[in-house]
């Protein structure tokens, strides 16, 4: 297990809530869901300088819209 | 520098079990050097195939997999995870897989984040497809345990998901107990297949 470390993180309100609203939903912690904010962030991120964009497609109709990220 | 444990794999010609080393997180010059002794196993094994005349469908399906590719693709990526298990002094398996971004599509489990096993593949001379005498065994339960024990350390109670090749269909349905949740059109018609919390339970026992 990789070495850790703790650090103090200051949230809106608005923000908390919407974090304890995922690690509930996903039945995760606070910090898993941060941890997968994190990384999905970074991957995200280097396809995006790449020359990338990011897409969402709805399942039935294939109807595809660009999502900024930024 | 890779993180090793302790697993073991079966000696296919003793019978035994032997000990060999689970490294999460292989650096560039251990797929390197896999590489470089998997690739040459690899092309020989196949020429003899190609000279016995056996079709291609019968050949590995991953034979074609680049993993000094794949490792360039998520260098330094927090997302994606390689694993490697060495045994004397050789790698006898690698797996890539991502701990972000992927949800179960099981209805008891769904949109619950998973670990999602991109590839898994064992070195060329454990292939009983390709090789009369195959080394060692369980590579491929090792690594679906490793990516469990992923999952478990991410909070995620064990669920795992992939797409499976054809020829490993049966091993990851039966020799795994993964729910097959059919073909994927959206990845080339593979069959998906899922680990629930006590399907990966049942697997550690």
């Amino acid at each position: 297990m990789a070495d850790k470390r703790t650090m103090t993180l200051n949230l809106t309100d608005a923000e908390m809530n919407v974090l304890e609203q995922l690690s509930e939903r996903k039945e995760i912690s606070k910090t898993a869901v941060v941890r997968q904010a994190l990384r999905m962030y970074q991957m995200l991120d280097a396809r995006l300088a790449q020359g990338e964009k990011l897409f969402f497609e709805r399942d039935l109709t294939k109807e595809k819209a660009e999502l900024m990220v930024i | 520098m890779s993180e090793r444990s302790v697993v073991y794999l079966k000696d296919r010609q003793s019978g035994q079990l032997v000990e060999a080393t689970l490294l999460d997180g292989l650096d560039r010059a251990e797929v390197e050097g896999a590489e470089g002794q998997w690739i040459p196993f690899l092309q020989e094994q196949l020429q003899k195939l190609k000279a016995r005349g056996i079709s291609k469908e019968k050949w590995p399906e991953h034979s074609h997999w680049d993993w000094r590719q794949k490792y360039e693709a998520t260098e330094g990526l927090l997302a994606y995870r390689m694993f490697g298990i060495e045994c004397q002094s050789r790698m006898q398996g690698m797996m890539l897989v991502t701990t972000a971004g992927k949800t179960c599509r099981i209805v008891s489990q769904r949109n619950k984040p998973l670990v999602y096993v991109h590839f898994l593949a064992a070195a060329p001379w454990n292939l009983p497809s390709i090789v009369s005498e195959p080394r060692f065994a369980l590579v491929g339960s090792v690594m679906i345990a490793a990516a469990i024990h992923l999952s478990l350390a991410e909070e995620f109670s064990g669920r795992i998901g992939l797409h499976s090749l054809p020829q490993a269909d049966d091993w990851y349905s039966r020799g795994c107990g993964m729910t097959d949740l059919g073909p994927d059109p959206a990845v080339q018609n593979l069959r998906y297949f899922e680990m629930t919390p006590e399907q990966a339970a049942e697997f550690l026992k």
